[in-house]
């Protein structure tokens, strides 16, 4: 009767409908998994799936069910926009109010990490607050770069609160960009 | 003292003094505002402006602050991941009576706006001392 409940079995002839299961089939190895075990794996497999379809799959941006996630959790996480070139990527990270000795800026080999801490600056005697949007404390970015860049060409230029960090493509990277001719037949 | 500085929300895709002639997001940047007993402190976040293309204007009690940043705008360069879409800054804000409006000073650094509002004399909190007689 369990049969009935899992999708994978349906279209299966030799363990169809029709076919009476026994216990004595399981230990034999016909049937390994016990049927509840396997309607769970199976529903894990889709939730897996769809979580793993909803992530951005490139540069790591993690799956938000809020939209404005950003902005209202008071993450401090570096909003950042990538540009990119034939030759380089461009990855321009948004940091107000920090100074460029405060950011760290590491390459590891397929992993670009920024990461800092914002020091709340205020003034002393502070009477009362009316608004407090900003937020401060300590972060880190990593974002998995898509292909090999050359670790020696890499800069990195901070100009009003906005950190710009320039890759430059390996000569390899480079040439996997390939065109294909299109032929008429 | 609360209420000193009223914020306006602001609708900021339909900027209330006209219709924009670029077709440019407008964003509200987000702000601190705190005192001390002499000043009102506002900071905006407004990465990627700086003095020359920062405008604060204080027409009556509105104080208005617009920011303006520029698009990367270079041959061969294409966007593939954005989440900070370019546009400029607005927000407004509306001043209570009790800012000196001659004394207003304005300081940006690192893509931060520093707004220093001094409290005119008159609204400044005095101590009074008691006597004893």
């Amino acid at each position: 009767m369990d049969f009935k409940l899992l999708p994978s079995k349906w279209l299966n002839k030799k363990n169809g409908l029709e076919v009476r299961r026994d216990d004595k089939a399981d230990v034999s190895g016909h049937q390994t998994e016990h049927p509840v075990y396997s309607l769970q794996t199976e529903v894990n497999r889709l939730f897996d799936d769809f979580f793993r379809a909803a992530e951005m799959p490139m540069f790591g941006r993690t799956f938000s069910l809020s939209p404005f996630g950003d902005l209202d959790s008071g993450a401090i996480t570096p909003r950042i926009d990538v540009h990119e070139t034939d030759k380089e990527l461009r990855i321009a990270a948004e940091l107000p109010g920090l100074s460029e000795n405060e950011i760290d800026v590491s390459l590891s080999r397929d992993v670009l990490t920024i990461s800092g801490e914002k020091k709340q600056e205020r003034e002393q005697n502070v009477k009362g607050w009316y608004r407090m949007e900003r937020s401060y404390g300590a972060f880190s970015r990593s974002v998995p770069l898509p292909f090999e860049v050359d670790q020696d060409s890499c800069k990195a230029t901070f100009k009003n609160g906005v950190l710009t960090v320039s890759l430059t493509k390996t000569a390899q990277a480079q040439a996997q960009t390939k065109c294909i001719p299109i032929k008429r037949e | 003292m609360t209420g000193a500085i009223a914020e306006r929300k602001e609708e900021v895709a339909t900027p209330q003094s006209g219709e924009p002639v670029r077709n440019r997001r407008v964003f509200a940047p987000l702000a601190d505002i705190y005192e001390t007993n002499e000043r009102i402190f506002v900071l905006a976040d407004m990465p990627g402006v700086d003095e020359q293309t920062i405008d604060i204007t204080l027409e009556k009690n509105v104080l208005t602050i617009e920011g303006y940043t520029s698009s990367q705008t270079e041959a061969g360069l294409r966007l593939v991941h954005c989440e900070s879409p370019e546009g400029n800054y607005r927000r407004v804000f509306l001043l209570s009576e009790e800012v000196d409006r001659e004394g207003i000073e304005a300081t940006v650094k690192d893509g931060v706006l520093k707004l220093v509002l001094p409290k005119s004399a008159k609204a400044m909190a005095r101590k009074i001392t008691v006597k004893t007689e």
